[in-house]
């Protein structure tokens, strides 16, 4: 992790996890800045009255799309090197599914439960502890599910290069889809009633 | 909306055409001269046949042998675990996660030592770090490991313990067949080896945490 500067010799590779409790940190205080402590604001999103979630996740990753492209313009960052996360569509669509029956239940996923159990909510204690029942149960499994795991591999792969598109085409495209969602998503938390929390 | 959204809205959107509209531009990796000449001075850069056979034997995972001659000569005899990167093609993608293998030496060789030098050359302008040249490239360690001569019973001790280093060596690479020099072609030897299927250290293959 931390590529540029790790892999490059910048920063010596024992520093890894420093950098790691300190992103941890400091993302744990984003996500409790954006309210997503509440598990009332996140299931907003399902239900229509508040799109927090999808404004917040949505600006993170086009603020980091144009920082990134432009990094990579100005020479700073070598766009080549950064770690892409393997493709494995089966497991992706399965573990989606699970994932959003889970949000959608609990009010949480996995980083915002953590982040509400440590301002003491009871809502997310339980949560955490289902999500550890969750996760051992996989472990033990984990035999029995791996073949649809692996399954289904692409590979490190970007969505500009499926759709043949340049890397900047579609982060232009993206920003504007984001922009219209975000006025989208506003106006329809106008035509919704209003729920307190 | 508030205004101050729109505000936002509308940077954001031209920021994004600004990426659109700017030129294609490929980063300059490239290191400084000055930087590169410190480098070529510095006689490190060179590791010695005897160093590279030794380590060799011991199966050093941090030893990557790049093999710079033509594919057919590298066919016909190449180190053990050696990988075949002609230097005309040295700069294709195809080659970048060999040379860019994190906590490997990467060294070079050929029949002399030119073309591992020039590949080493064009590697370390590229800043490809952790690379090294073979002194003397494979013509040097066959005259030494495959062809060494017993010293004069008047030399070192050093020079017998070099020499019998080699001679352990050069049954290592005969495959335990009697070490005649003259009956050794570079046909033969190592070959069984070199064919091993080399793992490629990819640059970063822990997996990134992510999520929410």
């Amino acid at each position: 992790m931390v590529g540029p500067l790790i892999p490059m010799g910048v920063i010596p590779q024992a520093w890894d996890n420093v950098f790691a409790v300190l992103l941890g940190m400091g993302f744990g205080i984003s996500l409790e800045a954006s309210g997503f402590s509440s598990s009332r604001k996140i299931i907003g999103t399902f239900f229509g009255y508040d799109f927090v979630v999808l404004k917040v996740f949505f600006t993170a990753a086009i603020t980091a799309l144009l920082g990134l492209l432009y990094f990579s313009y100005l020479g700073w960052v070598d766009y080549s090197m950064l770690y892409i996360q393997p493709t494995f569509v089966t497991s992706a669509i399965v573990g989606g599914i699970v994932m959003g029956i889970g949000f959608s239940m609990g009010g949480y996923c996995p980083g915002t439960s953590f982040c509400a159990l440590a301002i003491g909510k009871l809502d997310a204690l339980v949560f955490t502890i289902g999500m550890l029942i969750g996760i051992f149960i996989f472990s033990e499994a984990f035999p029995i599910v791996e073949k649809m795991y692996n399954s289904g591999s692409l590979g490190p792969k970007l969505v500009s290069d499926s759709l043949g598109m340049s890397a900047s085409l579609f982060a232009f495209l993206l920003v504007v889809i984001a922009v219209g969602m975000f006025y989208g998503a506003t106006w329809v938390e106008r035509k919704v009633k209003k729920v307190d929390y | 909306m508030d205004r101050r959204y729109t505000i936002l809205a509308i940077l954001v959107i031209v920021a994004a055409l600004g990426l659109l509209v700017l030129p294609n531009r490929i980063g300059n990796k490239a290191i400084a001269p000055e930087q590169l000449l410190v480098a070529i001075d510095d006689p490190a850069r060179f590791l010695s046949t005897d160093l590279i056979t030794e380590r060799i034997i011991a199966g050093d995972p941090s030893l990557q042998l790049i093999d710079v001659r033509m594919a057919e000569q590298f066919r016909q005899f190449a180190l053990p675990g050696a990988v075949n990167v002609p230097v005309d093609s040295l700069l294709s993608p195809q080659w970048k996660e060999i040379l860019h293998q994190p906590g490997k030496d990467k060294v070079f060789y050929s029949n002399a030592d030119i073309e591992a030098d020039q590949a080493w050359q064009i590697c370390r302008r590229n800043s490809v770090d952790r690379i090294f040249v073979m002194k003397g490239g494979l013509n040097y360690w066959f005259s030494t490991i495959i062809k060494g001569e017993e010293p004069p019973a008047t030399a070192s001790s050093n020079a017998f313990d070099l020499y019998h280093f080699r001679l352990a060596a050069r049954q290592y690479f005969t495959s335990g067949v009697s070490a005649d020099a003259g009956k050794v072609e570079p046909g033969t030897t190592g070959d069984k080896k070199s064919a091993e299927k080399v793992n490629v250290i990819k640059k970063t293959s822990k997996p990134a945490g992510g999520g929410c």
